[in-house]
């Protein structure tokens, strides 16, 4: 359903130097908070609704230091919505690559898909949870579930809009069905399936934290519904601010992988491969030009 | 992190090769239907999966008979929550495409907004929904405030990529014939945007869906989301499976929607609409001119 493209559009315009850039944003960053932290001390803003920026920094630091609750609760959400993201992606692409091979399978498969794509993932919250109990495992289907659908779409995008052009070179080149799958479709079809795995990645993550909520024992979403319903609002904030360092730590990852993977989309990284693999290949085959 | 992203809703391509006639298809397609059903109506019958949790097919039906026709209760459950997903739907598209129109006029206010959107980028977004349920109380509010903050990112998102990506030709064009800034925006900015937006606002959509179900099965009095949670609680699992499917089925008319939409906005896209829509225009400029 959704294939990412990337190209730098929140890159600035203005340059300036990154010291100029930093300053500039820290003094954003701290008015915003300096007013709101004020505005709760003083009883503008009520505690209940935005605890100041401070007590949430307070709860963050107990959380991790004092009581170091936080961990076991962290390592089991980082650990369902990982697993859960595994799956997805396997069954995920499995099926694309199956429904790229194959045309009649794609054929049979299409109202069911189109099924899938219409339906909200986290609507079938409550059958995971009837059906896979309230421990992790139930954490683990929704994540999958969830996740699931946009490396589907993205890789069987990918594997069916080969370059015309490419496809006839391979052809008139004699490549097997085996080369023209790996050596053509899987490289040019990788940039769109890497879009479709950080979307999944997300989908994962919020999977897991649905199923939390709706039931379960131990896990960050959990813990932030109990603060929140207990109106332990700095507490549930600091949940909060824990989940979005694992969407930005998993995000990261992601990011990485793509920078890794994807080399023929950077300059610099191109060179950096290139010239390691002529290395490679001349420590092989011997120097012809010494 | 210095990318950013486009979310675009691709047609599946799944249908495109059919062989002989539509309705042979349509067959075919109806008779693997009826066999699935009846393997698992059949595993049903004979205790090899349990109806507690995966029911019958028919006994399926039954439940979409009796929750629609005889209780008919379902009817208010589905208005309530499609009143939330809209209204919700509409004040995320506002935001975002406000927020998304601003960043791109105002470079100052691109710059400042960035860390920020890379934060709300990363967050789950639907993990906001007890602190909403705190704010905004068990009604309907809360809901509609979650399915808005979950389906504002995709308008935003889309709504700058689309507005900055107008070719640097087009803009000299328009520069050199002298338009005005407003102009450059609604007469180049907006159209060339305007696919982007369009699949933007169909994810949008999708998940002021799943934020307003999310934020039922936190907490509410009425909607499909508690309604599919209180029948899968009392082990209801026909009518829970009703619910689900009675989602499907209006996912499915809003995607329709949604696509119709787009293809009469983008006329331009579209070869029968766009002869159709100049036809009607030369006729427009005609009865002007008096010829």
């Amino acid at each position: 359903m959704s294939d990412i493209g990337s190209d730098g559009v929140l890159a600035g315009v203005k340059e300036l130097s990154p010291i100029q850039k930093l300053a500039m944003h820290g003094l954003v960053f701290l008015i915003i908070f300096g007013g709101w932290e004020v505005g709760a001390r003083l009883g503008y803003v009520n505690e209940l609704i935005l605890p100041a920026p401070t007590s949430i920094a307070y709860r963050l630091y107990e959380m991790f230091f004092v009581t170091g609750s936080i961990y076991w609760h962290y390592i089991i959400t980082m650990y369902e919505a990982t697993m859960g993201f595994i799956i997805g992606v396997s069954i995920g692409m499995g099926l694309a690559i199956t429904a790229a091979i194959s045309p009649v399978f794609r054929r049979y498969w299409a109202p069911y898909a189109v099924v899938f794509n219409v339906t909200p993932g986290i609507a079938v919250t409550p059958f995971i949870i009837a059906w896979f109990g309230f421990g992790w495992s139930s954490k683990i289907a929704l994540a999958a579930l969830v996740c699931f659908f946009p490396p589907f779409i993205n890789t069987l995008t990918g594997l069916l809009h080969i370059d015309k052009d490419a496809t006839e070179l391979f052809r008139s080149l004699g490549s097997t069905k085996k080369q023209f799958f790996w050596k053509c479709q899987i490289p040019s079809a990788l940039p769109i399936i890497i879009a479709g795995l950080k979307l999944a990645m997300t989908g994962a993550l919020i999977g897991t934290i649905v199923a939390q909520f709706f039931s379960a024992s131990e896990g960050v979403g959990i813990l932030m519904q109990r603060f929140a319903f207990r109106l332990n609002m700095d507490g549930s904030f600091a949940a909060l601010i824990v989940m979005s360092l694992m969407g930005l730590s998993l995000f990261t990852l992601m990011e990485y992988m793509d920078y890794k993977v994807l080399y023929w989309r950077r300059h610099s990284r191109m060179e950096e491969v290139g010239s390691k693999r002529k290395r490679k290949w001349l420590a092989e085959n011997g120097d012809f030009s010494a | 992190m210095s990318n950013d992203q486009e979310a675009s809703v691709s047609n599946i391509e799944l249908a495109a090769d059919y062989k002989g006639t539509l309705g042979g298809a349509v067959l075919r397609h109806t008779i693997i239907f009826f066999v699935i059903m009846f393997i698992w109506e059949m595993a049903n019958r004979t205790g090899f999966s349990n109806p507690l949790l995966l029911p019958r097919p028919t006994d399926i039906v039954a439940s979409i008979w009796k929750i629609y026709v005889t209780q008919g209760n379902v009817w208010y459950h589905l208005w309530v929550t499609f009143k939330e997903a809209m209204v919700g739907c509409f004040i995320g598209c506002v935001i975002g495409i406000g927020l998304a129109v601003a960043a791109v006029l105002s470079d100052t206010f691109r710059q400042f907004l960035k860390p920020y959107i890379i934060i709300v980028e990363a967050t789950p977004r639907i993990a906001l929904g007890p602190i909403f349920v705190t704010w905004f109380g068990f009604g309907m509010s809360s809901k509609v405030a979650l399915a808005a903050l979950v389906c504002f990112f995709a308008p935003f998102v889309n709504t700058i990529t689309g507005l900055l990506g107008v070719e640097e030709e087009s803009y000299e064009l328009f520069r050199s014939l002298g338009a005005t800034r407003r102009q450059v925006f609604w007469k180049l900015m907006i159209p060339t945007a305007l696919p982007t937006m369009n699949a933007g606002l169909k994810l949008a959509v999708g998940s002021a869906f799943g934020g307003a179900l999310v934020a039922e099965f936190i907490s509410a009095q009425a909607g499909m989301g508690i309604l599919m949670a209180r029948y899968t609680m009392s082990l209801n699992m026909p009518s829970a499976f009703a619910g689900l499917l009675s989602i499907t089925l209006y996912g499915f008319i809003l995607f329709r929607i949604m696509e119709i939409i787009d293809k009469r906005v983008l006329y331009w896209l579209s070869d029968d609409l766009m002869a159709k829509k100049s036809v009607k225009k030369e006729t427009k400029i005609r009865g002007e001119l008096g010829l």
